[in-house]
């Protein structure tokens, strides 16, 4: 059975993903680049945003450099395809691999735990707030602002030049945009987005740990299909807002499915936090394949 | 002079067996106001010579010189503040998962810097508004829809409008009217005519249909393997018929495809 504590802690874990979510959105829909960095960029921010914590940086603050270094992360890849001509996924893999050397480093080991040290969510609780609502107020509070700033960012001159770079590079190239600056950046803000992200993850989960972006990637997938099936269209371009609350919503339909899955028992079987990335990949596979599905049975 | 042309030269698979000599030296000056058709048979390299203006590729030889700038060596993104685009495939101009006025706004920035203030400004509205209306397709109140909803016709229009939205120094066209039907062709083409007009454009336009080349250009071009081998301004133009530019391609020994061109 599924309990209320399980539910709360599904809704606060799909908003302290939301922003993972939307990053990945930013790449794969936004930008046309499917981008395995974030799987090194999320614990890279956990990573970075623990070290600073450790250090006594306000848990806030210690979330600026966290973004800074996904962005570089970000970037590289960007780099990396565009510069060198190397393969958008090819390149992300290489900078994905790179970071779990990075991480370990910048952690001093495999993992860094973050005891009694203070969190984002730590004022709530001195004021009285009992910690299953704290964090997701918190994180809920985290993906608004990040939902917001996106959706401003893609209004915004730069941001529609970005968007035609995804839909349309011939196109903005003649409009005297840089192709290559688009794809850098947008590939770098949304490493960022996704670091800070870890960030927050480590802060809620007491600890980093290299492993812990394994499946980001297909989670942030996952998180977009629901919503966009549930909640939204799936065009990029003028409907971003729209597309960004769908990603935030679906992020946490994904948690809340992926807590309900865990509490199904049927005879002896029941479903292993293990099992998570298969029945995500399923999940997304199906997602994938269902608009090519739909057309064959209309024929 | 607007755009100068000198020796270009360019290669496509250099030093493979696929090798292509695409461009053989090409010499060509452009006076501000001419608008030049540009024909000649498939692979002559009339859409090498306009990708080299454009900045697609960078030439292996010669140079390109628009208005006092060297451009030779720069990347098409930096050209692109001079020049004005419009593609074959109407879904090339524009794009589809974007609005009508996003586009437009886009378009409104061709060559300027990119920052954080809003991208379409509303203030800009009636300006799109009244360069819609003049298509008489009513995408005057339509500025919300996506561009993908409209047809290609439509789009070509719209491309059409964006590349003259913010005033070129010279309007590239790569056969704009060939991926579309005989009607539609004729109302992208009237509507080319206006606004080469009505903005006083430097144009060069490439076209398979010889009836076209000779109606609206100043002066004609013809392309064959690479070289500018006739090449007809001013006065001279007026007496050519399609009669003369299908001798002129049998003096050369294409006949193979004058026949084709005959029939556009
Ligand atoms: N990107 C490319 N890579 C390799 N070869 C190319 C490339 N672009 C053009 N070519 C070759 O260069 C030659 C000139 O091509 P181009 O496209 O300029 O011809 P065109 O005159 O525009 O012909 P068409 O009337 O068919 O459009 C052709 O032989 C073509 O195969
Ligand atoms: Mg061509």
């Amino acid at each position: 059975m599924i309990t209320w504590y399980a539910v709360s802690g599904a809704i606060e874990q799909g908003l302290v993903y939301g922003m993972m979510s939307l990053g990945v959105f930013m790449t794969f829909r936004l930008l046309d680049f499917p981008d395995l960095t974030v799987d090194g960029s999320l614990p890279l921010g956990a990573a970075v945003g623990s070290v600073c914590l450790a250090q006594g940086m306000p848990p806030f603050l210690a979330l600026i450099p966290a973004a800074f270094a996904g962005f570089l992360a970000g970037s590289v890849t960007g780099i990396l395809n565009t510069k060198f001509n190397i393969l958008h996924l090819l390149a992300s893999i290489l900078t994905m691999t790179a970071l779990y050397s990075v991480n370990i480093r910048i952690m001093g080991g495999p993992n860094l735990p973050l005891l009694g040290l203070p969190f984002v969510f730590s004022p709530l609780i001195e004021m009285g707030i009992t910690p299953f609502l704290a964090s997701p107020i918190v994180f809920g509070g985290f993906a608004m602002v990040a939902g917001a700033l996106l959706f401003w960012f893609m209004q915004t001159e730069t941001g529609q030049a970005l968007i035609a770079t995804g839909d349309n590079p011939k196109m903005i190239k003649s409009m005297g945009v840089n192709t290559h600056s688009m794809i850098i950046l947008g590939v770098g803000l949304s490493n960022a987005m996704v670091a800070v992200s870890g960030a927050l993850i480590a802060q809620n989960q007491g600890a980093a740990d290299v492993n812990m972006g394994v499946g980001t990637i297909v989670a942030g997938l996952a998180s977009i299909v629901v919503g966009e099936t549930l909640f939204g269209s799936r065009a990029g371009g003028s409907s971003v807002g729209r597309c960004v609350v769908a990603v935030v919503l679906g992020s946490v339909v994904y948690r809340l499915a992926i807590a309900f899955a865990l509490g199904i028992k049927v005879g002896e079987f029941s479903f292993q936090p293990s099992d998570l990335n298969l029945i995500t990949s399923i999940l997304v596979v199906f997602a994938l394949i269902l608009p090519q599905l739909q057309k064959r049975l209309r024929k | 002079m607007m755009l100068r042309l000198n020796g270009v030269r360019k290669y496509f698979g250099r030093g493979t067996i696929n090798e292509v000599l695409a461009l053989d030296g090409v010499t060509l000056d452009i006076e501000k106001g001419e608008f030049v058709c540009v024909i000649g048979s498939n692979g002559a390299g009339k859409s090498t010579l306009m990708n080299s203006i454009a900045g697609t590729f960078f030439p292996d030889e010669g140079s390109v010189v628009l208005q006092d700038n060297a451009i030779t060596n720069w990347p098409e993104h930096k050209r692109a503040k001079f020049i004005g685009r419009v593609f074959q495939d109407p879904l090339s101009g524009t794009s589809a998962n974007m609005t009508i006025e996003e586009n437009m706004a886009i378009a409104m920035l061709r060559g300027k810097r990119r920052g954080l203030s809003r991208g379409v400004k509303p203030a800009h509205r009636e300006l799109f508004q009244n360069r819609l209306k003049k298509l008489e397709l009513g995408l005057e109140n339509r500025l919300h829809d996506r561009v993908g909803l409209l047809s290609g016709g439509q789009r070509q229009a719209l491309t059409m409008l964006m590349a003259t939205l913010v005033r070129p120094d010279i309007l590239l066209l790569d056969e704009h009217t060939a991926a579309l039907d005989p009607k539609t062709a004729e109302l992208i083409l009237s509507l080319t005519r206006e606004l080469v007009e009505e903005l006083s454009l430097t144009t060069l336009m490439i076209t398979h249909n010889m009836h076209h080349a000779l109606a609206f250009g100043s002066r004609v071009i013809m392309m064959h393997r690479g070289r500018v081998i006739f090449d007809v301004r001013g006065e001279k133009v007026k007496s050519l018929t399609v009669d003369t530019l299908l001798e002129s391609f049998h003096s050369v020994g294409i006949a193979e495809f004058s026949d084709r061109m005959l029939l556009v």
